[in-house]
Order: structure tokens, then sequence, then C-alpha cells
């Protein structure tokens, strides 16, 4: 197993997981010494019945002090500022985020105000800002998923002026995650798919990318295995609880990976083709994830050999030649997302081109892809990514991706 | 992939390891709110160069070190007094602990009184007595551990205290730092990480993050353990085992003990063995007789024994005798390349047969209910002949 | 007590010193091949006006900073971060981490997947600043070590490559 020269791993969130996991939150609560929690959450999630599981695992000697379920689809600013006075002004202590990754952004970003006393968060966006531990934070994810149940990262969006804030701090770690199978129970079957290849690209980036360490490594592959066995299953059976669970699960793990591995170009381009067009993350994730692997094969390939194991099983493993194995995973992920393609009705893309929005307007036209090229240049999973990519090379790659063919290997750099 | 129904898990420690991990120190330190570090040692650690070492580390970032290098062999409570003033007379606001073994019992016990306040202190062993946080605490290793010392655990006199309060927030794995050892040494320390992880990687109540831990901790032990034997320069080999402890103390902390754990301590304890030889001697036999018994994941051991291929090679029905096999092979290279120092079997341990009914008895007493008397007896009697418990 | 003692943290004088100048160096270097480099150019014109980065060690340890001038030109702006505006941050955390930067024992991109910089200040910029330090290097360092501390050598002409060197290395020393 690979020993780095360097690495760092923190993964101090405490897990509950199971299928009455909720169940023990007022104890969680009381071990932090939390008695009045501000519930963070959305339309989405409260409309679906959860919050009231949630408020009504909690029991005596918690007293909620108010339930904000209005965090809009991409984390606010204004909407931060404007909780933490609800917090405030409700004598809160701690809180409680119930949703997907806005939800979760948006609860770390009161956490910064509310502990800091501040009245602005723009103030703590440089690193080392946060120089303290900031109040209890328990994290109920439901979807499987964004994994910042366990991630020291927050992203919030000024939209006045059009900016993507990013804080970075060991402080925003949960200090509980609660993985419930009820949270996702009723998660629709485009969701289920989306958010699963997102966890799937980020442990199969945490493993393959340059800031790989041991425990990033061992969480990345539980995480393939647990998606692989179960995703279909789940989208088959959308009330499977045991699969449900061990999705939510792997969520977790990939995050856990990915908190302290990074991610490389798949998530590069997927922010820019999100941030330029509006698609859906998951939906980035899984278009890119095998486009990914072939543009850095000639550098982590033997990395990506190795995931056919938790990816395919022994079976296919032992009986796939060491030198074809790389390319099985690369079929195997394209196979993947056709599969759901198929089980969601069409509603899961297998490439840019089919991307469409509610109304069925195409979301990623082809002009536009320049413009996601450009912007990739700026974004920081760029050094983590093995290898090198400029313009041409971001264009490249987003011109396979959106026409859906395989990426010509002749055409990539190497330097 | 087996997931339970439920479970909880915790590790609050954050792991530093590789080249120049003494020098990011400080700035660990500060994201802890101290500036004002005391380093607690012994004469010994700070005889092979230690204490230079890690005050260098701290050059050009404008920190005082405290140092106190008395801790003795066995420590007692009123040396823990004695510590703990100087830490508070001295204005220390953080703990850390370079060494392994009593130094790491010294400072996390310390780390209650000077949390808490001494009298108490007594009222807090036992298990999660302690509900408020302690205060920072860095672990540096200077050899390559059991992983009791990232662990929850910590003993003084005859009292434990177990608490995920007393698990490090940083365990700083340097390999400036983890010397070369006596093979004896290594071989325990390395035996008890590893009968830690193999047991915490195949419970019935595994869950997927102690896996994560423990997982890493045996497939590092497995790469490593004999070559660093064998080659007394393997520096990466040593620093993989140092990680491979202190992965397994987390897992350790999350799981409950198990049948090697338990005969191991008693043995070496009725007879004055190293605990971890004792534990590389009873560990395949341990995990034979519980692969047969209900849940138990022995089979899943082969993935981090072996590597991916050789585990996608071997059919599922053989995969727990091919794991049990190779941590056999293990304990014969480590008898050769000792020359014979490494006892393969009780009996090469010199324990006596007659002794092995009340080593059984004593571990019925103190051990999980899990296991009776015949268990833990077959388990002791093929230990001693060396023999598996089933031949197919 | 004898079996305590205070030692004050001391200093690694020349450890420092060699980095300060790799700094100046480097800061010079980047002045120099913005002139010179049609591409760096370009990069540090996508950059807001009057841009300022530094790159340095913390706490306390010695800087570089580069910047664009009220004109849009590109200068070395000197060692001192105090009193500047800077919009970008990067700062190594010790000086050993800096040491193995500047001995090419870690890339720049090893540097930041192994945790040993904090980036202060927009990501998008860093990236800039990252490829302009990825061509500086190949300007200034031999193909053997330069190969060690950027992911992708690049291919360029005899032309391209030696006589941009030799440009770069002369206004650097000279300064302008």
């Amino acid at each position: 197993m690979h020993l780095p020269g360097y690495y760092e791993f923190c993964s101090r969130v405490k897990m509950i997981a199971g299928h009455g996991a909720l169940e023990k939150i007022t104890g969680a609560l009381a071990d932090l010494h939390a008695k009045r929690p501000l519930i963070v959450t959305d339309k989405g999630v409260s409309g679906a019945g959860l919050v009231n599981i949630v408020t009504d695992a909690i029991k005596d000697g918690v007293s909620i002090g108010a339930i904000a379920d209005d965090v809009p689809q991409d984390s606010d600013l204004r909407v931060v500022n404007r909780l933490a006075s609800v917090y405030r002004e409700n004598g809160c202590d701690s809180l409680i985020a119930v949703g997907g990754g806005s939800v979760m952004d948006t609860a770390k970003g009161i956490n910064i105000v509310v502990s800091e006393n501040a009245d602005d968060l723009m103030k703590f966006s440089g690193a080392g800002a946060l120089k303290r531990p900031l109040k209890p934070l328990v994290a109920i994810p439901t979807t499987s998923g964004t994994g910042s149940e366990v991630t020291s990262v927050a992203v919030v969006k000024d939209h006045e002026k059009h900016l993507k804030m990013a804080f970075v701090s060991y402080f925003l770690l949960p200090d509980v995650a609660i993985l419930d199978s009820r949270m996702t129970l009723t998660l629709p079957p485009f969701i289920t798919a989306s958010t699963a290849m997102d966890a799937m690209a980020h442990a199969v980036e945490a493993y393959t990318c340059l800031a790989k360490n041991p425990l990033s490594d061992t969480s990345a592959i539980a995480a393939i295995s647990l998606i692989s066995e179960n995703l279909l299953k789940v989208m088959k059976n959308p009330s499977d609880k045991d699969g449900r669970l061990a999705l939510a699960n792997a969520a977790t793990l990939a995050g856990m990976a990915f908190s302290n591995s990074m991610v490389g170009m798949v998530h590069n381009l997927g922010h820019s083709v999100g941030s330029v067009c509006g698609v859906p993350h998951g939906t980035c994730m899984s278009i890119l994830l095998p486009y990914g692997l072939e543009y850095n094969m000639h550098k982590n390939g033997h990395l990506t050999a190795e995931l056919l194991l938790p990816l395919a099983g022994a079976e296919a493993y032992a009986g796939t030649p060491k030198h074809l194995r790389a390319e099985r995973v690369i079929d195997h992920i394209r196979q993947m997302n056709q599969d759901l393609h198929d089980t969601s009705g069409g509603g899961h893309a297998r490439f840019f081109r089919e991307v469409v929005d509610r109304q069925g307007k195409q979301m990623v036209p082809r002009e536009k892809l320049p413009d996601v090229a450009r912007k990739a240049l700026g974004d920081g999973a760029v050094f983590y990514n093995p290898e090198d990519l400029d313009y041409d090379d971001m264009l490249m790659v987003m011109t396979a991706a959106w026409e859906g063919v395989p990426l010509d290997i002749s055409l990539i750099k190497k330097g | 992939m087996f997931l339970p129904d439920n479970y909880e898990f915790y590790c609050p420690v954050k792991t530093n390891s590789g080249n120049r991990a003494l020098e990011h120190i400080p700035i660990d330190l500060d994201a802890l709110s101290s500036r004002k570090p005391l380093i607690v040692t012994s004469k010994d650690v700070a005889g092979k160069g230690a204490v230079k070492k890690i005050v260098n580390a701290f050059k050009d970032s404008g920190i005082t070190v405290g140092i106190f290098d008395a801790v003795p062999d066995v420590p007692d409570i009123k040396f823990i007094e004695e510590v703990s003033n100087i830490y508070r007379n001295k204005e220390h606001d953080s703990i850390v602990a370079l060494g392994g073994g009593p130094i790491v019992d010294v400072a996390k016990i310390m780390n209650i009184a000077v949390s808490y306040n001494i009298q108490g202190l007594k009222e807090l062993a036992g298990d999660d007595l302690i509900i408020n946080p302690l205060g920072p605490f860095v672990l540096v290793p200077t050899l390559s551990g059991t992983g009791y010392e990232t662990s929850r655990f910590a003993k003084i006199e005859n009292l434990t205290f177990s608490s995920h309060f007393l698990m490090p927030d940083l365990v700083v794995i340097d390999p400036r730092m983890i010397k070369a050892e006596d093979s004896q040494i290594v071989v325990a320390t390395a035996m008890t990480a590893l009968t830690h992880s193999a047991e915490a990687y195949t419970c019935p109540a595994k869950n997927p993050l102690t896996d994560t831990y423990a997982y890493a901790a045996i497939q590092y032990i497995a790469e490593n353990l004999v070559n660093v034997i064998e080659e007394s320069k393997d520096k990466e080999g040593r620093l993989a085992l140092a990680n491979a402890a202190a992965m397994a103390g987390c897992a350790l902390s999350n799981t409950a003990v198990d049948i090697v754990h338990t005969l191991g301590e008693v043995v070496g304890d009725m007879f004055d063995l190293p605990n971890g030889i004792c534990m590389g001697i009873l560990l395949p036999y341990g995990l034979e007789y519980s692969s047969n018994k209900n849940g138990y994941h022995t089979a899943d051991l082969l993935l981090p024994l072996a590597g991916f291929d050789e585990y996608a090679k071997t059919s599922e029905n053989l995969r727990a005798r091919v794991a049990i096999n190779m941590i056999t092979e293990m304990q014969h290279d480590l008898y050769d390349a000792t020359r014979g120092e490494i006892p393969r079997t009780l009996e090469e341990a010199e324990v006596p047969r007659y002794m092995l009914q009340d080593i059984a008895e004593k571990a019925v007493s103190c051990g999980s209910p899990k296991f009776d008397f015949d268990g833990y007896l077959t388990v002791l009697e093929h230990a001693w002949e060396g023999k598996p418990i089933a031949r197919n | 007590m004898a079996d305590y003692r205070k030692v004050a943290a001391g200093r690694k004088p020349f450890k420092r010193a060699y980095v300060a100048v790799m700094l100046w160096f480097v800061g010079r270097a980047i002045q120099a091949t913005a002139r010179v480099d049609k591409v760096v150019k370009k990069e540090f014109e996508a950059l807001p006006e009057e841009f300022t980065f530094s790159l340095g060690v913390e706490p306390g340890g010695p800087h570089m900073i580069v910047g664009k001038n009220k004109k849009g030109r590109v200068k070395y702006m000197g060692w001192e971060p105090e009193g500047k505006h800077i919009d970008l941050k990067m700062e190594i955390k010790n000086l050993e981490a800096a040491i193995l930067m500047f001995t090419f024992q870690e890339s720049t991109a090893i540097a930041i997947a192994r945790d040993r910089m904090i980036v202060d200040g927009e990501v998008s910029y860093a990236c800039t600043v990252v490829r302009v330090l990825d061509i500086v290097e190949v300007y200034l360092l031999p193909r053997l070590i330069a190969r060690l501390a950027v992911k992708r050598y690049p291919l360029w002409s005899f032309r391209h490559k030696y006589i941009g060197r030799a440009r770069i290395y002369f206004r650097s020393i000279l300064g302008y």
C-alpha cells in the first residue's frame, strides 16, 4: 500500500448510523451540551416530512429554538446572515442541518457567523481565519450525497457580487453526523442516481489524484464497493432500506476520502459546467468521471486499474489481465451511466448534449464549451490532478464529454 | 460488503505523517489555541536525541517549549500530581508526549488532572466518566507502538481510564523519530497492533469506519513487518509500521475486546512475557476459532493481508483459511529472521502445558462473554502445539 | 526542578537566507518572464488591475511580492509584505517545507497536495500564479530539475527555451 512522502488526515466527526439512528440524537445533543438547536433545512426536505421525523426523535431536555426551512438550492450569503440573526433571536446554542449540500454549507456558514459573533460571513473567508471551535453542529444528510456531513469545506455564494466563497477549516467539520435510512427512503430516482455518482466521483478522484493517503484510500474503496453493490438495486427498488443505508454510508465514506485527499479534473470541469450552464453537480460528475480517468491514464492508470476490484468484484478483477483493468474500469463506469439512463427512463444523462432542464430545453449548448474551458482554468482542483490541463486540453475533454465519445488518447499531451 | 444495521464511531485523532512532519507542529498547535507546549518524555527517549530533534523543529516558530524528561518506567499517581503542578505553575497550555508506553499514559492522565483537578482523578477511572473535553494533546511516537498510544485507554497503578477525550488531538509520525528498536520490541508491538486491527476487522460488530483504519493498519503490517526485522535500515517500513500502530489505536477505540486480545494479555501477565509476543502466537488460532462462530468475517481479512490480486484469485470459501495461513507464515518468517528469538507456539514460549486450564479460567473471568472456557482452552491448546484447529 | 527546562525557539539563519535569496530571484524572474514570454504576459493581463500576490514563509519568514503597477507592468515589489495591499497570499507553513520546495524535492503541485501551503485569496488567481511559476521554473532550471518541479514539461523550440532563458536570467540579475 502506498505510503505518501507526507500526508495529513483528519475526520473527527462522530458517526451514528442505522435504521433508527435518529433516535440517538437527544443523547448526541446532550454530549455536546446543546439544549436549544436551530434546525436548518429546505422546503423540499420539510415537504417530504423528513423534518418531522427528526423533531419527533428529539426528546426531553432539548427544546427546538426554531426551524428555518427556506434555504435555497444554492447556498446564499444573505440567507446565511439572516438565519444567523434567527439563531440569535431564538436564543439557540447549536445547529442541526437536515438536507443536502446547500443546507449543510448554509449551516456551516451560519455557524461561523454566530460563533465568531460577527454580522458578516465575508470577514472569515481567508485561510486560517477561524481559530477556535464553533458551536455544536449535527449534520443529517438527506441525499447520498455530497458527503458534506464530513467535510471541512463550506461554499457560500454571494449572488450580488457573483462570487463563490470557499471556507476551509477543520473547525467546520460537524460534531456529529447521523445517517438514517428514513432520510433517503423517498429520494426520487433521478436524484438517487446523480448523488450516488457524485459520491462515486469523490471516491474515485480521492484514490487516483495527487494527495491520496492510506486512510482516504481505504475509505474510497469501501465507498466504491457500496455504491457498485447497491445503486442499481435501489434504483429498481427505492424502498430498499438496507440499500439506502448502504448508499448513505458510501457517500459519507467518499466525503471522508475527498475531504482529506481533494479531487481532480472531474470536479474541476464539473464545477465549471455547473457554474456556466447550471447543470446539477451530480450529473456533471457522472458524465465527466470516465473522461477524467481516460485523460490521466498515462499518469495514474495503475491506480485506476486497482479500482476494478471494488467496482466490479473479485471475479471480474481476477479475470481481467492487469494491463486491461484500467480500461475496463472506464467501460464499467460508462455502462453504469447507461444502466442508470435506462432505469431512469432517460432522466440520467450520459453526455452533456442530452442534458435538458425541466422544460426539455438543452442546458449545455455547444457554443458554451469554450466558456466552460476558460472557467475551469481557475478552479483549485486542478492542483491535485495528476496531469496538467491548459485551455486546449479542457476544451478537448469537454467536447468529447458533450458528444459522448471516448477521448482520443493520442491527442493527450504528455510533455 | 458487510454493513451493520446500527453503529457508532468516533475518532478525533488527526494524523500528520511523513517527511518533515515535526515542523508542522507549531501551526497545528496554533489551531489548538496553544502557544506554550510542555514536552513530556523520559530520560531514555531524551538520551536517544529525540528531544533535540523536536526542539529543532520548533526553530523559527517563535514558540518557547517546556521540557520535562523524567517519566519513570512505572509511574504512579503521585508522579502525575508532580508533573501536573509543573504544567500549571509554568503556565503551559498543551501536552506533547514524546515516546510511547508509560510516557503516553502519563500524558493522558495528567491531561485529566490539569483539565479537571487531581483530587477527583480516581473517580474518573472507568468507562466514559469524563464528560468534558481535555486540554490539547499531541503525540509524537518514537517507536512503532501497539496502538494503545492513540487509543482511548490510559493506565496507571491499577486504574484504567477509558474515554475518547483521552485520544490525542494530533499524532505526528516523523521518520526521524522512529528509531530502530530491538526485534523483540518491534514484533511485540506490531503484533499487538495487528491483533487489534484484525479483531476489529473480523468481529461481528464491524463497521465501515473502524474498517478504514483497521484495513490500512493490517496491510501496512503485513507488507512491512518481516522486512523491517530482516533489514533494520528499512526506514520506510518503520514509518509504515508506526502508521499502522496509530491506526490500530483508532480501530481499537471503537471495538470490543476479542479472544486473542484477552488471551494474549492473560498469558503475558501470568508468565511475564510481552503481551504482543503472546498475541502473535495466538492470533492464527484465535482467528480460526472465531471464524467458526456466527457472524465473524474472517474471510475479509485476506484483502488487506494479501492485496487485491491474491484476494480476487482466491475463491470465497478458501479465503479465511488462506488468511490464517498467511499469519502463520508470518510467524515462521519472523522466527527465521530472528534465528528463533520469536516463539511460534506457546510451547516454544515456555508456557507449561498443565497451566493452560488456569489461563482459560482467568480469561473467562476477564474476557468477553462471547467465548466460554472450552473456547479459550481450544485456542490455547492448539497454540501450544502449533496445530490448526481444523484440517480442511 | 532539574528535570524541567524551557527552551526558546531558535532560528535557522542559513536556511532562512537560502529561501530569502531564492524568493528574491524568483520574484525578479517572474518580472522578467512577464516581459519575455507571451503566455505569462497574457496570464497577467487577465488578472485585475494592480493585482498583487505574495509567496513566503509563515510565520514571519522571508517573502516575495509581485504585482502589477498602475501602468499594468508586472514588477517585483520587494520582500516586505507589511503595509502592502495583497490580493493573494501563498503562505508556506514552515521553513522546512520551503526548503523542500526550493531544493526541488517537492514540486509546487506536490507541496500543495501535501498541505505544505495555505492559499489566502481567490483560488482562481492562485491557479494563474502556479501556472506562471511553472513556466518560470522551466526557463530557470535545467530540464533534469525542472521536470521534478512541474507536472508536464513543455515541448518548446530551442529558441523559445534557450534564448528565453538567457534573456530572463539577464533581466533578473539586472532587475528590469
